[in-house]
């Protein structure tokens, strides 16, 4: 497949092992170690994936995945100090698909790097969902609703599909993560309550009253037929 | 503590009652005495009144041979009637006066033998003064005198001074109430300032007031809270700076350590394709390196509940669900057995994983190869237990095996950091549950966790039964 992925990381040592680990496991690397940096390389041509620390000399990570997000839903996995700090939330919250805490082991970043990009490629059989004006066209990667572009990240975009092929059943967190990231590990489950609302916010006419993805208390979510 | 807040209330009780009874004691005396002077003057006064009225009239009836004509003499005076009993004769006497029988047998007797005696008497309800006396002639004279009029007197002063004493006793019962509570407002003040200081407040203080007693205990106790107060924002002071060093440094350790750990996985790939020396060494590096990097997340993770900023975040979880959720993720289906009862709670899902997945490999580091993890409810708590047959904890390290960097067997403890168990209990402590350490009666150890119950929802526990259903249901779960 050799994807070509964007490192953002300002230590120098972890910038070397973690391309060279990349590099190992099939990737192609373009590395560099500042936020501003990056965000010039990003213009020049198009990636697969942008690995992002969040410490960084010019722009923050966090500027640099806002940034992106404007304008491409290119996968980003956020390399963060602190597991459970703000930081996870904050990236996830900003349009991240995923993160890994440091340290982290490259065999890890790899798997996750993976799942995030097998999130963007279409399922064995894809279909063609109708539910009233929303639209969700598998082969394209594309959902629309009322006509107009949803514009989903490919993790936003396959919790909905396997939300909508099974409308009316409950999913808990821990299936979600295995269908969606493809975890078979322990996976985060802020990773999904913050993924379903933001695609809330994309999806839904009021997002602070859900009518198509609901919350079912205690367990998981629900895709409702309209 | 307990003791102290309830003296002060007593106490003012007692002053108030010690003041009580010196006031109704002294005002009872003074009433009592008083009467007692009174009641004998008036009545001494009266009997030698009587007295002399009737020595005289004695004297007028010896120069009067007919006794009949005494009575009407008698009557003129008007302020007490007689009874005439001549020698050997009838006696005379007015119809409105007493009959003889109505004098007693003593006084009959005294005068009999010719003394010129009296004695008080109660007549039809009225109290009269008796006197009696003999004349040479043999005939015997008695007088009644009306005394109901001191009685009455004495009576009314009796219920005056009775009120009197009742109205005062009040009146120093209440002066004494407010008085004692003035009197011990410090006291209670004081035991109220100690209270809030060990509650934590260091900042109380008492109030200063007048120059007694009272005032210099207040300055004392200030002081006493002052020196208290600054050791302990020294102490914590250091503390703080203790555990920010630590957390610092782990922090700091973070990214050189990130670096090394992606540096011995790619290294450990060639080990194999080294010759021998070299690779041992590489091997061993790989090995050290992961030495490091636990021992530097679990400083990280109790620098972090030490910061006290750890916060929680509950949710409804089907323990069972998520003590199998762990051993599947960490690989240890296979070696642990679990049973598991229904046991939905709320509580940080995170953390539950994180204290089941230590008391496991702990287990698993130390215990034998048979595991049994159980998942019970005991009323308002759910109960994971994880036992195992392994040689169990020294009784000497009992008391301490949640203790940070204790590690029951040094030798034998590479890999674990000694921090594993304390932080699975603070992770415990932070849900509002607790950790335990035994040993079991047949050998190996048991840890328990116990964690509230606080949300019994009938709903919730269907919703997720229900899921659990689902679960099942599912073509791509790999739940059991």
């Amino acid at each position: 497949m050799n994807a070509h992925l964007l490192l953002v990381e300002d230590d120098r040592s972890i910038r070397e092992v973690t391309t060279l680990a990349l590099e190992r496991a099939g990737f192609g690397v373009t590395a560099c170690g500042d936020g501003t940096e990056a965000l010039r390389l990003f213009a020049q041509r198009p990636y697969d994936a942008v690995l992002l620390d969040v410490m960084l000399p010019g722009s923050d990570g966090f500027e640099v995945c806002r940034e992106i997000r404007r304008t491409h839903a290119t996968p980003i996995v956020m390399l963060t100090a602190r597991a459970d700090t703000h930081d996870v939330v904050i990236g996830l919250e900003l349009g991240a698909d995923d993160y890994v805490t440091k340290p982290f082991e490259p065999a890890e970043l790899v798997a996750r790097l993976r799942a995030v990009l097998r999130r963007g490629t279409a399922p064995a059989q894809p279909r063609l969902l109708r539910f009233g004006d929303l639209e969700i066209d598998e082969a394209g990667f594309r959902a629309r609703r009322g006509g107009h572009d949803l514009s989903l990240t490919a993790t936003e975009f396959r919790l909905l599909c396997e939300l909508a092929r099974r409308p009316g059943q409950v999913f808990t967190r821990d299936i979600l993560l295995d269908l969606v990231w493809g975890y078979e590990f322990l996976g985060d489950s802020r990773l999904v309550d913050v993924a379903v609302q933001r695609l809330r916010g994309k999806l839904e006419r009021d997002p602070s009253q859900p009518a198509l993805i609901a919350t079912v208390r205690g367990v998981g979510y629900r895709f409702e037929q309209p | 503590m307990r003791v102290g807040a309830v003296a002060p209330a007593r106490l003012r009780r007692r002053l108030a009652i010690a003041f009580v009874l010196t006031a109704g004691v002294s005002t009872a005396a003074l009433a009592i005495g008083s009467y007692l002077i009174v009641r004998s003057s008036r009545l001494d006064d009266s009997a030698a009144r009587a007295v002399s009225q009737s020595t005289f009239n004695l004297r007028f009836a010896a120069g009067q041979t007919p006794p009949g004509g005494l009575l009407d003499a008698y009557r003129t005076r008007g302020d007490f009637c007689a009874i005439v009993v001549p020698a050997g004769a009838r006696p005379l006497r007015d119809l409105s006066c007493p009959t003889p029988k109505q004098v007693p047998s003593d006084l009959r007797r005294l005068v009999a033998a010719g003394q010129l005696a009296r004695q008080r008497v109660e007549i039809a309800g009225r109290h009269e003064l008796v006197v009696g006396g003999r004349l040479a002639n043999g005939t015997t004279l008695y007088f009644f005198y009306d005394e109901q009029q001191v009685w009455d007197d004495l009576g009314a002063l009796r219920n005056v001074l009775a009120v009197g004493w009742l109205a005062l006793t009040l009146l120093a019962g209440l002066i004494g109430t407010l008085l004692a509570r003035r009197t011990l407002a410090p006291v209670s003040a004081a035991s109220q300032a100690a209270r809030s200081l060990a509650e934590g407040l260091l900042d109380t203080r008492l109030p200063v007031a007048g120059d007694d007693e009272f005032g210099a205990w207040a300055a004392s106790f200030n002081e006493m809270a002052e020196a208290l107060e600054a050791k302990i924002a020294a102490l914590s002071d250091a503390q703080q700076r203790e555990r920010a060093f630590t957390a610092n440094v782990a922090h700091e350790l973070r990214t050189p350590l990130t670096a090394l750990v992606g540096e011995a996985e790619l290294l450990a790939e060639h080990a194999a394709a080294m010759p021998e020396e070299p690779g041992r060494l590489a091997r061993l590096l790989v090995a050290d390196v992961g030495r490091l990097r636990r021992l530097t997340d679990d400083l990280l993770e109790i620098s972090r509940i030490d910061s006290g900023q750890e916060r929680t975040a509950t949710e409804l979880v089907n323990a069972g669900q998520v003590v199998a959720g762990v051993l599947r993720g960490n690989g240890w289906s296979d070696r642990v057995e679990l049973y598991a009862d229904q046991v939905v709670l709320s509580t940080d899902r995170r953390r539950l994983e994180r204290i089941v997945a230590n008391l496991v490999g702990n287990a698993i580091a130390h215990g034998g190869a048979s595991i049994v993890v159980r998942v019970t409810r005991d009323g308002d708590a759910a109960l994971v237990e994880v036992a195992d047959d392994g040689p169990g904890l020294a009784p000497e390290f009992l008391p301490h095996v949640f203790d940070r960097f204790s590690k029951a067997d040094r030798s034998r403890s590479e890999g674990g950091s000694g921090l594993g168990l304390a932080i699975a209990r603070e992770n415990a402590r932070l849900l509002g549950g607790d950790l335990t350490a035994a040993n079991r009666p047949g050998g190996g150890a048991l840890f328990g966790l116990l964690l509230p119950v606080s949300e019994p929802l009938h709903a919730g526990e269907e919703a997720v039964a229900q899921a659990a259903q689902d679960v099942d249901a599912h073509p791509s779960t790999k739940e059991e």
